[in-house]
């Protein structure tokens, strides 16, 4: 790749680990301290006015957009009326990640903080230890283990394998795969977007390769787009995935 | 058969000559010493200035990208705003205008049938007072009419039985005077008859009548 039409790709540390500032405060740091500001002024700017019933200005409309699409696309379709108590979670959850992603887009940042797995993790984490609390507190330890190892209907000579099987999965692969599918899409998303500016750029300065730039250019345009479908998706995906694991630790039977 | 021949070899001329255009790209690289990339050049300038293996592995610099990626990613991102804007804005506002005529409508709706409701309520409580007001001048009218026929049925059974009285007194006082009237007669013709063994002589008529009614008189007295 080096030598051929000599593009000078960045190696993929450099275009995730960044220096670090005071306090060991990077650039991965301050775009989630963006995506937390940009949640709180979304919902503090787009309520204040508690009057107006008619929603007037994009603000007010997304806020209470965004709250009806938890509410109606997440919540009420995974855990029913019940799982309204956990509106606010989910509506900052799927905020925050949504905005955190969104910044590989943004011109001069152009870096999601979620493709590097710290945050990942620990929201992954903080699923864990919610719905795994949920599950207890609702079915009592004994009957939230049992329910959560022995699936309905499993003969019982079975039970030898499918106990340890549900105990990695649901207890190890649940926090994990919900980590490892954040991250890993929002690091491909973003080194794709690196790759084909580099290739643009590469192309660009070439003088007859600059026929087939548009191509790569027009990739780029379109990946950029693509990204920002990703980003909405897997804030989607790790929202709805939260509330489908809480949902099951409420209602064991569904 | 000949034209197939000329196709596949046009082709393979293409082929050849994509080929070589490609190596040549590829063989234009600069055969020098110097490192392969920016980034190892990079690596090597931090080395020698006393930086350690950790620094070559950061991005160059803390926050910005790579020139390269800010030039072509912004470009990228300015055509897609400039098409967002042209399409997906318009649409956005539309549905954001739908949104808000679809609440303002709910919301006129729901106040309309308040009103609506308040109104038939205000209608129901009227006519439950009216109801209520209508029962309670029937029962009045009732009670009253109660009132006139008690007070017609009393007075007609006084005035029957007065009348009952004074016929039952009127009939007494009939049959004291027949009974009367027998007595007068009956005594008469015994008076007669005991006057006549009496005094055994007869009498004209009407010194018999005048003994009669002497008689009479004063039995009458008696």
């Amino acid at each position: 790749m080096n030598a051929f039409l000599a593009i000078d790709v960045p190696p993929i540390s450099q275009v995730t680990i960044w220096g670090n500032g005071p306090g060991g405060f990077n650039k991965t740091a301050a775009i989630y301290v963006f995506a937390a500001v940009a949640t709180l002024l979304l919902f503090v700017l787009g309520t204040r006015r508690k009057d107006a019933l008619v929603p007037a200005g994009l603000l007010q409309n997304t806020a209470e957009s965004g709250v009806a699409f938890v509410r109606n696309q997440i919540i009420m379709q995974t855990m029913g009326p019940d799982g309204l108590q956990y509106l606010p979670y989910l509506t900052t959850l799927f905020f925050f990640i949504f905005f955190s992603n969104i910044t590989e887009i943004i011109p001069g940042v152009q870096f999601p903080a979620n493709a590097r797995f710290a945050m990942p993790m620990t929201l992954a984490l903080a699923t864990w230890v919610i719905f795994n609390v949920v599950g207890v507190v609702k079915q009592g330890p004994i009957h939230y283990l049992k329910n959560s190892l022995i699936p309905p209907g499993v003969p019982k000579f079975l039970l030898i394998l499918v106990i340890p099987i549900e105990l990695i999965s649901t207890f190890l692969v649940r926090p994990f795969s919900l980590m490892v599918r954040l991250f890993a899409n929002m690091l491909a998303g973003h080194l794709i977007l690196v790759t084909f500016a580099t290739i643009s750029a590469a192309l660009f300065a070439k003088s007859i390769t600059v026929v087939i730039m548009p191509f790569s250019f027009f990739l780029l345009v379109a990946m950029t787009g693509f990204e920002i479908l990703v980003s909405f998706l897997q804030a989607f995906i790790f929202t709805i995935l939260t509330a489908v694991y809480i949902g099951s630790a409420m209602h064991p039977d569904h | 058969m000949r034209t197939r021949n000329t196709g596949l070899m046009a082709r393979g001329f293409i082929a050849a000559v994509g080929i070589g255009v490609v190596a040549t790209f590829a063989m234009a690289a600069p055969a020098s010493a110097k490192p392969a990339t920016k980034a190892a050049t990079e690596c090597i300038d931090k080395l020698q200035n006393g930086g350690s293996i950790d620094d070559c592995q950061k991005a160059p610099s803390p926050l910005k990208p790579e020139n390269n990626e800010i030039i072509w990613g912004s470009i990228s991102f300015l055509v897609l705003l400039v098409a967002m804007w042209k399409f997906g804005v318009p649409a956005v506002k539309n549905m954001e205008k739908a949104r808000e005529d679809r609440i303002r409508n709910d919301l006129e709706s729901a106040e309309r049938a308040k009103a609506e409701g308040e109104a038939a309520l205000a209608q129901y409580q009227a006519q439950i007072g009216d109801a209520r007001n209508e029962g309670a001048r029937i029962i009045d009218e009732a009670r009253q009419s109660a009132d006139g026929v008690r007070r017609e049925l009393i007075a007609r059974a006084e005035e029957e039985a007065a009348q009952l009285r004074a016929r039952a007194a009127d009939e007494l006082r009939l049959q004291i005077d027949r009974a009367t009237a027998d007595l007068r007669q009956q005594v008469a013709a015994m008076s007669v008859e005991l006057a006549g063994k009496i005094v055994e002589r007869s009498l004209d008529a009407s010194t018999q009548q005048q003994l009669i009614e002497s008689y009479i008189n004063s039995v009458g007295s008696n």
